[in-house]
């Protein structure tokens, strides 16, 4: 039995105890940590949009799709195999094996969504459909609340705040949509509406899994190596249904080949973009992960306005609404961030972990050891050992050094990537350079302050 | 022996997860998904 579960299983009943524990201090930085990587996730999922915009060729939009999930998970293979091994995620399937089925399934969800977002944006335009499908953080808060028991116990100011800044990030992302779409194409109104609806509540549903992982201990690094089998497995079925066979979809590839490198760039952006996430959702939940995640939009915007040149000349009631739609996403996701998890919600967070360990018979110590961003396996298996719990407060456990396999598929992954840029065909487009050198800038920030951050406080545990 | 014991374990997760409500959310929404994906395309 590990040291801290009776400490912790206590404070469970009588929250009080957490507030006077170093439980307390630690809870309040794994949230800065986990508010800083959902804005982090908002500025890489943004940027991950803006290689395909050099994508002019006559590509059909699911295989842009598909090329853009093998980008993705090349990425995972790629430099986040460097941070932890696979030997790590070894240890987190021998603890709880279960959680592959949820990281195929979010991979699944992922890439019917996304599909059917290219749909959406063919029979309605993105300006209806956007707003539409960005229900999903919505749909995350109400699963967080009734699966996860998130924002039980929370307080009304909290309730305000979460609820309060959802609904004010909805009216900017609306406002923004409708702003950067002058298009209004109608061909299938009642089709399009579906298919931005189903897209919504699909990707609303995928928090699902990654909650469950993370209320279980599983470690993000391992949680996305499965989403991107799930993901490719599925984008590459759809793709060869819909895209009429294998031999259409080889031919759609060969024509694609000047512009994979930059398809595959796209991926790799959204990797570190959803890694962020995935930490955001385990740190401070999924009701307050995703929708700080959905600052994309405004990054999206951004790379369009400034590098591209997207929106030149249009007329002042529209820059108005993009300065007020941005400014109410920055003032919902401010809300948000604000809203801090406190001591009676994280007691029922911790409830919720405990019903997974009993149904899934995963050790209480991996899992509490998980919760606090400690390394779970070392935590579980040293669980016997005779430990004072203040250490591993200020103290993660050491990490396992890398295998040969770890350097085998970093050296594959790169060399792949490294013959994609070789074969690149630079774009035909005017691009705004120091713009884009500002924006590279800022997401470099927010790479460095989030890794920083979590190996300080977690050790990307 | 060890054989027997990991089968029994493999069939133990899948009870577990087949009986767990929280895992066929996700699964309707998917098959719903892809329903209607059918639908528009």
């Amino acid at each position: 039995m590990d040291p801290l579960s009776p400490r912790v299983n206590s404070a469970t009943r009588n929250p009080k105890m957490l507030s006077t524990s170093p439980e307390t201090a630690r809870l309040r930085k794994l949230q800065l940590v986990g508010i800083l990587c959902g804005f982090g996730a908002g500025a890489w999922l943004g940027a991950a949009e803006a290689p395909t915009k050099l994508v002019k060729l006559g590509v059909s939009p699911l295989v842009v799709s598909l090329l853009m999930v093998v980008g993705v998970f090349l990425a995972r293979w790629s430099f986040p195999a460097l941070i932890r091994g696979t030997g790590q995620m070894r240890n987190d399937i021998r603890q709880a094996p279960h959680l592959i089925v949820w990281g195929i399934l979010a991979g699944c969800l992922w890439a019917v969504a996304n599909t059917l977002t290219i749909f959406a944006i063919r029979d309605i335009g993105l300006s209806i459909a956007f707003p539409l499908w960005n229900i999903n953080s919505l749909l995350g808060i109400f699963w967080g609340y009734l699966l996860f028991n998130e924002l039980r116990d929370a307080g009304k100011l909290r309730w305000l705040s979460v609820l309060g800044g959802a609904l004010l990030m909805f009216t900017g992302a609306t406002l923004l949509a409708v702003a950067s779409s002058a298009q209004s194409p109608a061909a299938h109104p009642f089709r399009g509406i579906a298919a931005a609806l189903a897209a919504g509540v699909l990707w609303g549903t995928m928090y699902v899994p990654y909650r469950k992982a993370y209320l279980t201990g599983m470690n993000p690094l391992s949680f996305i190596a499965f989403f991107t089998i799930g993901e490719l497995g599925m984008m590459l079925t759809l793709a060869l249904l819909y895209g009429g066979g294998p031999d259409a979809l080889f031919h759609q590839l060969e024509l694609a080949e000047p512009v994979l490198f930059w398809l595959m760039l796209g991926g790799f952006v959204w990797v570190i973009g959803d890694l962020f996430q995935q930490y955001a959702a385990k740190y401070i939940g999924i009701s307050r992960g995703i929708p700080l995640s959905n600052t994309n939009q405004l990054w999206g915007l951004l790379w369009g306005i400034l590098v591209f040149g997207e929106l030149r000349g249009l007329s002042p009631s529209l820059y108005a609404q993009v300065i007020g739609g941005s400014l109410l996403m920055a003032a919902g996701a401010g809300a948000i961030a604000l809203s801090s998890v406190g001591a009676k919600e994280h007691a029922r967070w911790k409830q919720a972990a405990e019903r997974e360990a009993q149904r899934y018979k995963v050790d209480a110590a991996y899992v509490q050891a998980a919760l606090s961003g400690r390394d779970a396996v070392t935590n579980a298996s040293s669980a016997t050992s005779t430990r004072n719990p203040s250490d591993s407060d200020a103290r993660p456990a050491p990490q396992s050094s890398r295998s040969w396999l770890d350097y085998l598929l970093v050296i594959a992954a790169t060399t792949i990537f490294i013959t994609l840029t070789v074969l690149a065909r630079a774009p035909n487009l005017s691009l705004n350079w120091p713009a884009l050198v500002a924006l590279a800038a800022a997401m470099v920030i927010f790479l460095l302050a989030g890794a920083v951050a979590l190996w300080k406080t977690t050790r990307f545990n | 022996m060890a054989e027997k014991s990991a089968t029994q374990k493999s069939a133990g997760i899948w009870t577990s997860i087949l009986t767990d409500a929280h895992f066929w959310v996700p699964v309707i929404v998917l098959i719903a998904g892809l329903l209607v994906l059918q639908w528009i395309r």
